[in-house]
């Protein structure tokens, strides 16, 4: 079975209609937890990436080798020495924003988003096609991480990327630990809106 | 049967292949890690002294490390000190815990490498001798310029509200605090993260040691004027001057808690309390130690 | 087609518990319980008798001890006779200002010059009681243990939940938390393997990983054992209750997306915990998981009736609901039972 998306259409694929924070609903744990800032939501964003677009290679490339038995266990040691090469190389050379993430870069290993796509992709496809599956899931989980933490900072704090753009602290209330429920489920039904807002437009047409 | 040879076999090699991913990365990232942490920590102690890139130490400015081991022999406790001696040297120096001198032993120790927990260890296994179990404590820094004592920086963790909260603390040569940094932390963003802002942990800069002791939190609001002294150092602040004197009719104030974190709030001032006191403590046995047994240390 | 499959796992309907499991469950129950609590009690017992029987704090300044005989009013009322000092630090000496010795000369409450650190164990010891040449004998004060146990399973129950003060755990929770029955399938479940896992992993920790210096290795090795005790519990589950299995068979796989699992064993690591707090905090962390899962579950059937604006409907009103849930027990924050 080769998928007969191309290339383009994977990364798009994975940004949008699969999205994997507002669409798929998986991995919440950090969009809910360390979404506060910006640069937050990227760090934790090029981890996810990392340990996506190399599991799923990986994967790709072994998968006549694996055992259909032993499958789970294989993608979990997979995933898992990724996830440790990551955490070592970020404790080493950005120890700050590390610090900021907290026990998050060790618990990618448990994302459900990592493993379903290994399931459901990797193991059936091609190298190509899963490193691209992989980019577009990375970033689908970027960009909304990122979409949170704009949001929670700009109201929050009133700045973006550490900038003071509004010079005011609009809603201190966004920032606050438990506000990331808050804050997802209203982006959810907003894009939900959004949604039936576009499907409504396309029947009248 | 066979089946389970292959899943075996497959399992093993997919284990060695990650052992040795992970185990080179770990080779590869380890000097960069604490080289970083090393440079990460030196700025900050530079920064909490008052220099920075602009304005560099003075040439006459050395920090010279004092490590603290707890030393069981048997059933036996001491405290021991490994320190520089005035020829480049290292003596190990211990104490009863009543704070009578035991011994002092001449430690051979590279001065490039005491920074290295390992080599310290192999250094003073090497001099003392067997049957003495050795567990690392902790590590002060006596900062002196052209030989007198300027400032001593100290650094130590405490239960913060969430998890460990590590902590760097600049003091005077008479314990007034200087200044303090917080190097590690996991509290909640928007309330007990706070403490890494200037206006909670400049409060505490300029307390007398004698204040110190008996520093308690109250829940009143921050003065609006004491914040704006606070945070001087902000683009657009106040003049040092203006800030200097508004710093000084709060002198003696008791810290004032950070909204919706007052246990963040109460777990540092008693923290830095505990870590500052102790060092006293010990600081006193030691100096009565080394002009008692004529060890010369540069400090 | 992909995408229905995968948010199956997650979202799909509800498994049916069968009736045949009741009567298991209530036998087995109290026994796991009054096992528990022997465990609990254990170390409470471990206790040395000497000079002095009881120790305790009685205040943030003083110390209350009771001696096993009446001690002469020169030594024990003398304020210089005593050495106290925090454990970790034994070179400390605290100064104590006053001694308050009882007229039938047994009990003693000392007074310190400055408050004490309540948390951190302290030792007492008299040596001027002490024959020459033998060794002193010292005590220790602290909080109860049982009391500093019981915290740490209050703690991460209701003061640090995980699911909604450190928000883990969350695709599992959301995926779960539609039926009463579900949640409670999952909740158990959970609670059993991270117990055994994290009790493992804490063996790992103490044994292999810390002498040796592999802590980079954490993360694989934590995993792996969760995988393994899923297997186990998977394995032994279908032979020896298949009944049971069937209930609670389909959870198990879930169990290893959930972040808690891992976490879990991190901070015990971290934080350096002996096997007793191991045991409490993993037990906490199931029993917190279970309450969270049982409180959404019980709000989400009712919800189910209400009359919601079409873009909340399903996930996102389950996620406004979960915050209300943050909030409130945001409340606990700062509860100090022992």
């Amino acid at each position: 079975m080769a998928t007969d998306k191309s290339n383009f259409q994977l990364v798009v694929n994975g940004i949008l209609n699969e999205n994997p924070i507002f669409r798929l609903v998986l991995s919440m744990c950090p969009a809910v937890g360390i979404s506060t800032t910006v640069m937050n939501g990227f760090m934790l964003g090029i981890a996810v990436l990392f340990v996506q677009v190399f599991s799923s290679c990986t994967i790709a490339l072994f998968q006549n080798k694996i055992h259909p038995r032993i499958r789970i266990p294989t993608y979990t040691l997979t995933i898992a020495t990724w996830v440790t090469v990551i955490d070592l190389v970020l404790a080493a050379y950005l120890p700050e924003a590390y610090a900021k993430m907290g026990i998050f870069v060790k618990l990618i290993v448990a994302f459900a988003i990592i493993t379903m796509r290994l399931e459901m992709f990797a193991s059936k496809e091609s190298v190509t096609a899963s490193f691209w599956d992989g980019i577009g899931m990375g970033l689908g989980f970027m960009f909304g991480m990122m979409a949170l933490g704009f949001v929670r900072e700009l109201l929050g704090l009133g700045t973006i990327l550490g900038y003071d753009v509004l010079g005011f602290k609009p809603l201190l209330f966004f920032v606050l630990p438990f506000a990331g429920f808050f804050c997802v489920g209203l982006m959810m039904a907003f894009f939900n809106y959004l949604e039936s807002v576009y499907k409504r437009a396309k029947q009248r047409v | 049967m066979k089946d389970i040879f292959t899943i075996v076999f497959r399992l093993t090699v997919a284990c060695l292949l990650a052992g040795l991913v992970m185990g080179a990365t770990f080779i590869f990232t380890d000097q960069a890690k604490k080289h970083n942490e090393h440079a990460r920590e030196q700025k900050a102690m530079l920064g909490l002294l008052g220099y920075s890139a602009n304005k560099p130490p003075p040439a006459g400015l050395t920090m010279h490390a004092l490590y603290r081991y707890i030393v069981s022999e048997g059933r036996e406790v001491s405290m021991g000190y490994l320190l520089p001696t005035k020829d480049r040297a290292f003596v190990f120096v211990a104490i009863a815990l009543d704070g009578t001198f035991r011994n002092a032993t001449p430690v051979a120790l590279d001065p490039a490498k005491a920074g290295e927990e390992g080599e310290r260890e192999k250094a003073l296994a090497a001099a003392l001798g067997p049957g003495k179990e050795l567990r690392y404590a902790e590590q002060t820094l006596v900062v002196t310029e052209d030989g007198v004592r300027r400032a001593y920086l100290l650094s130590g963790r405490f239960p913060g509200f969430k998890t460990f909260i590590s902590m760097l603390i600049a003091l005077e040569p008479d314990f007034t605090i200087r200044g303090l940094e917080v190097m590690e932390h996991e509290e909640d963003p928007g309330l007990g993260a706070e403490i890494t802002q200037d206006y909670f942990k400049k409060q505490f800069s300029g307390k007398p040691f004698a204040r110190l002791k008996e520093l308690a939190v109250v829940k009143t609001p921050l003065p609006a004027e004491y914040q704006q002294a606070l945070e001087a150092e902000k683009r657009g602040g106040l003049d040092p001057a203006a800030a200097a004197a508004i710093m000084d009719q709060y002198r003696d104030h008791d810290i004032y808690a950070l909204t919706g974190a007052t246990i963040s709030s109460r777990a540092v001032t008693n923290g830095v309390k505990a870590m500052v006191g102790k060092f006293t403590y010990r600081l006193a046995i030691l100096d009565r130690v080394l002009a008692e047994e004529q060890i010369a240390a540069p400090f | 087609m992909k995408i229905k499959m995968g948010t199956d796992l997650f979202f799909g309907q509800p498994v049916r518990c069968s009736a045949t499991i009741a009567p298991a469950k209530n036998k087995s129950v109290p026994i796991f319980v009054l096992a528990l609590f022997c465990l609990a009690l254990l170390p409470g017992f471990a206790r040395a008798e000497g000079m002095i029987s009881q120790t305790g704090f009685s205040g943030e300044r003083e110390i209350s001890l009771s001696f096993s005989q009446p001690l002469a009013p020169e030594v024990a009322g003398n304020p210089a006779s005593y050495v106290v000092y925090e454990e970790a630090d034994p070179d400390i000496r605290l100064a104590v200002s006053e001694v308050a010795l009882a007229a039938d000369q047994r009990s003693a409450v000392l007074t310190f010059a400055a408050p004490l650190n309540t948390l951190q164990p302290h030792v007492v010891a008299l040596p001027a009681l002490t024959p020459a040449g033998a060794e002193v004998e010292t005590f220790r004060v602290s909080k109860p243990y049982l009391g500093y146990l019981l915290s740490i399973l209050i703690s991460a129950l209701l003061i640090n939940n995980f699911v909604f003060t450190k928000y883990l755990g969350l695709c599992v929770f959301f995926g779960t938390s539609k039926r009463k029955d579900t949640a409670k399938g999952m909740g158990f479940t959970f609670t059993l393997v991270i117990v055994v896992s994290a009790i493992m992993s804490w063996f790992f920790y103490q044994f292999i990983l810390k002498p040796f210096h592999l802590n980079f290795l954490q993360i694989v090795i934590f995993i792996g054992l969760v995988s393994l005790t899923v297997q186990a519990v998977d394995t032994v589950l279908r032979k020896v209750n298949p009944a049971l299995f069937r209930a609670f068979g389909v959870y198990l796989v879930l169990v290893i997306a959930n972040c808690i699992i891992i976490a879990v064993p991190l901070i015990l690591a971290d934080n350096e915990y002996n096997f007793f707090e191991t045991f409490m905090l993993s037990l906490g962390a199931g029993g917190g998981f279970l309450l969270a899962l049982y409180l959404m579950s019980s709000v989400r059937e009712r919800m189910e009736l209400a009359n919601i604006p079409p873009a909340f409907k399903g996930i996102p009103i389950a996620f406004i609901v979960a915050g209300q849930f943050a909030l409130a027990f945001l409340g606990f924050s700062g509860l100090n039972l022992f």
